[in-house]
């Protein structure tokens, strides 16, 4: 326990310049994750205030306005400054180069230019609701964001702007990584289904960000200089503002969640002791996500004034994109099916995942019903279908990878039974939040509201209950992964026994990843009755 | 010549060079989605509002704007040569030829600058003295888009400007490291160029043959 | 890439400007914007061809460059699908200010 330390990445270099100019993507990952921690409880101030303004149908904390201003901080924030990089930026940062034995990234100062982008677009944006916000809900709809809102539109816009390019240039550092930086032997088809997940989202990230930068480009446009695009009052089109952010921000729901499954997918079969199942078709399965996910933005806007014919085109394709997904769950099913499960955090996170993914993507199929649509829409059941798959899903997503990952990264262990009680926590006090707004939505409670007639404030009650135990299940991990830093046993290079090529390498690894480029031999998840037989050759 | 060192994180010379060339290639696949989105919305605004919007663009100057891609096309050549000449280990030759593509560059902007000039004159300029009276407001709408694209165009182009001059300069002073740096801003350079080529018809040659 | 090539193109580029350009003021009817955009895909695939030699390419290079102008084809058709559907009426300008 007190054995002389070897040297790792945390200690190759001291000071505060070494880490801000660093171009290790094992620190630029932790970078990441001190800035998306910093804005995850921000978005969740935002939320908490919001759940305990409805706990009553009268207004209680402030204004209409207010309440107007404090939506749309948690939607901007939780959406681009949280959601979007969680995964990528931080595990994917650290772990891909490990998973396909490389030393780096393919562009490391690319990758620091990435992480300035991000932080200088969260400033700006955060200045913007500081100095008093924005009311426009994150959607930014026209022609109300341009011509009739009040506040400080053109900052918070700008700052998503800068942040947009911080996610272009991780996703293409990442793609032309995955090709061009594998070690010998690792072909595509032995690649962990993260590494997949992760081109899978990168290939969004190229495709999907730039649209949005032109869109918000447009916006300002608008803004700044009072001329009409979209603005029906000048002959424009609003519902071209909604097609050209859509095009977007549904390929960005995929970007949140597949980084999430392919978590999901490295931890089932390492707490499974079994192979994963289907491999094939997962893989090929996040791939069909990213792109179908492209055909299917039309779905917001069924009631917007769509012609029929696109929103039938568009309500069939997005029947389609579910399954995919689906056929995920079930290979994850399957896994453990007839294995030798171990109940460890990551584990009980995972589980987790696949029943609340599961009915948050039963929800999205009843959404994607045109007639069922027209009754909910912008009513508490699509903010419950899509919390159900952000928190329940991507969210429980990231804390497995966080469980899983954390003594590869630290090199310490956590106490396991309080990180399994913060999960079962979590759960418990997810499923409390959220399903109630389901029932909330079906009866008709609309969306942004800040008061609401008084039968349904018994639903509303139990919401905001179940997000103060939320609240604990995720401020849990801070203490104890804090304690762990400070007093937890050291790690062991491979302390869950999983096949992969990080586990080859010490707990922190070293700077350059491996003292030799290492060689793949085999699949991935091979297990022998629940012993892993590694990736990597052993020499 | 300059030392040929290796970045850290690749083998080998060859896999280094593929690796920057998919970047580039990746880059400017997002440019095209960049660029690309607005002329969608612009195909958009083309179907909804019909004969209105393709009659707009009959105001733009159609002998500038043949001139101007004419202008491109020849630096794109110029581009290529410097590029070519450069691999094949010349000195001169591509410093000339990548101040020949600069100066074809900043000739452009120049005539864009012309033109621009005379919209004003001629009360196109949306947000500045656009006669809507006169014109309507869906020719307003399509000169937005005009000076969107145009403007964005024009920004990129100076990008590439700048990036050609220093290159100019690195190779003739013997300062640039051997590598793919100057291959890569030629593909910029011939993307800036692809850009206007569909920029060129959308604007400029719509509702000539009514 | 030689130079003899690149002037080549350079020659085609240049006659297939001039042929767009003269094109513009024939009446073609509803074959107008296919005509010029015909050529414009042609002008651009000579520059990414020959200028930024991807015929000389691997295939990954050529997969990467296709990619954005595929996704492209994408967002622009199905959001062209929604706007040659539509059925309602447009208020005139004037009666909307």
């Amino acid at each position: 326990m007190h054995a002389p330390r070897s040297e790792n990445y945390l200690n190759a270099s001291v000071g505060i310049r070494s880490w801000l100019l660093t171009t290790d993507h094992k620190r630029i990952a932790l970078l990441y994750f001190a800035g998306i921690t910093f804005f995850f409880f921000i978005g969740g101030t935002a939320a908490s205030l919001m759940r305990l303004e409805l706990i009553t149908p009268q207004p209680d904390l402030g204004s209409p306005d207010f309440y107007n201003r404090l939506f749309t901080m948690h939607g901007i924030i939780m959406v681009w400054f949280f959601l979007i990089p969680s995964i990528p930026t931080t595990m994917g940062n650290f772990m891909i180069p490990l998973m396909i034995g490389a030393r780096d990234l393919a562009f490391p100062r690319l990758n620091l230019l990435s992480w300035y982008l991000y932080i200088a677009g969260g400033l700006i944006t955060i200045a913007a609701l500081l100095l008093g916000g924005v009311d426009t809900g994150w959607t930014f709809y026209e022609p109300y964001s341009t011509f009739y809102a009040t506040g400080y539109l053109i900052l918070a816009v700008f700052g998503i702007f800068v942040a947009g390019f911080s996610s272009i240039l991780t996703g293409l550092n990442f793609i032309v990584t995955v090709h061009k930086l594998r070690a010998p032997g690792m072909t595509w088809y032995r690649l962990p289904v993260f590494v997949w997940s992760t081109y899978a989202t990168s290939l969004i990230l190229v495709l999907a960000t730039p649209v949005l930068a032109m869109t918000l480009l447009m916006l300002l446009a608008e803004r700044v200089l009072h001329v009409g695009i979209f603005s029906p009052q000048f002959g424009g089109d609003p519902l071209l503002f909604q097609h050209m952010f859509w095009f977007y921000s549904h390929p960005a729901v995929y970007i949140m969640i597949l980084p999430s499954m392919g978590v999901i997918s490295e931890v089932v079969p390492c707490f499974s002791g079994k192979p994963l199942f289907g491999y094939y078709f997962v893989v090929w399965c996040s791939i069909a996500i990213a792109a179908i996910g492209f055909l299917v933005w039309g779905h917001h806007m069924f009631v917007a004034g769509m012609s029929l014919y696109a929103s039938l085109a568009f309500s069939f394709l997005s029947y389609l994109v579910a399954v995919p997904s689906a056929i995920k769950v079930f290979n994850w099913i399957a896994t453990m099916h007839e294995g030798w499960i171990r109940f460890d955090a990551p584990m009980l996170y995972a589980f987790g995942f696949i029943g609340l993914f599961t009915i948050g993507g039963l929800t999205g199929l009843m959404l994607a019903a045109l007639a069922v649509d027209v009754h909910v829409t912008d009513t508490y059941f699509v903010v419950a279908h899509f919390h159900y798959i952000m928190v329940g899903g991507a969210v429980m997503g990231f804390f497995a990878g966080l469980h899983y990952w954390w003594p590869k990264i630290s090199g310490r262990l956590y106490p396991d039974y309080w990180a399994r009680f913060a999960a079962i926590l979590a759960f418990f006090g997810f499923n409390l939040t959220f399903f109630p707004q389901f029932i909330l939505g079906y009866l008709g409670m609309p969306r942004r509201y800040q008061s609401y007639p008084p039968e349904f404030q018994i639903w509303n009650v139990l919401s905001s209950a179940g997000a103060s135990i939320l609240a604990v299940g995720y401020a849990l991990p801070l203490f104890y992964f804090a304690w762990s830093i400070l007093r937890g046993p050291r790690a062991s290079a491979n302390p869950w026994g999983a096949t992969g090529l990080e586990w080859t390498t010490s707990s922190p690894p070293p700077t350059e990843n491996f003292p030799k480029t290492p060689t793949v031999i085999r699949d991935p998840y091979q297990y022998d009755h629940g012993v892993p037989c590694m990736q990597a050759k052993d020499d | 010549m300059t030392e040929r060192t290796l970045s850290f994180q690749y083998s080998t010379l060859q896999q280094e060079r593929e690796t920057v060339t998919l970047g580039m290639w990746a880059f400017l696949a997002t440019e095209v989605l960049f660029f690309g989105a607005l002329i969608a919305a612009y195909f958009s605004y083309r179907i909804w509002f019909g004969a209105e919007f393709i009659a707009a663009a009959k105001l733009t100057k159609v002998a500038l704007g043949t001139a101007n891609t004419a202008v491109l096309l020849t630096s794109s050549a110029c581009m290529a040569m410097a590029v070519t000449t450069h691999e094949a280990g010349a000195r001169r030759s591509p410093v000339l030829w990548l101040i020949a593509t600069a100066l074809l560059g900043v000739a452009f902007i120049l005539i864009k600058g012309t033109e621009w000039f005379l919209e004003y004159q001629e009360h196109l300029v949306p947000a500045l003295n656009f006669d809507l009276g006169r014109r309507g407001g869906v020719a307003e709408i399509f000169f937005m888009f005009y000076f969107c694209a145009t403007g964005l165009h024009a920004l990129h182009l100076l990008i590439g400007i700048c990036l050609v001059s220093w290159l100019a300069f690195a190779i003739g002073t013997d300062r640039l490291k051997p590598g793919s740096t100057a291959r890569l801003i030629g593909l910029y350079w011939h993307f800036v160029d692809i850009v206007w080529i569909f920029l060129f018809p959308l604007i400029y040659l719509a509702g000539r043959n009514g | 890439m030689t130079a003899r090539t690149i002037w080549r193109c350079w020659l085609a580029l240049i006659i297939l400007l001039s042929l767009t350009t003269g094109l513009a003021f024939v009446p073609l009817g509803t074959a107008t914007l296919f005509v010029s955009l015909g050529i414009a895909v042609t002008k651009a695939l000579i520059v990414l061809l020959f200028f930024m030699e991807l015929k000389a390419s691997s295939a990954l290079v050529r997969v990467f460059a296709a990619a954005g102008f595929f996704w492209l084809m994408i967002m622009i058709a199905l959001t062209t699908a929604d706007y040659t559907h539509r059925t309602d009426q447009r208020v005139p300008l004037d009666q909307v200010r």
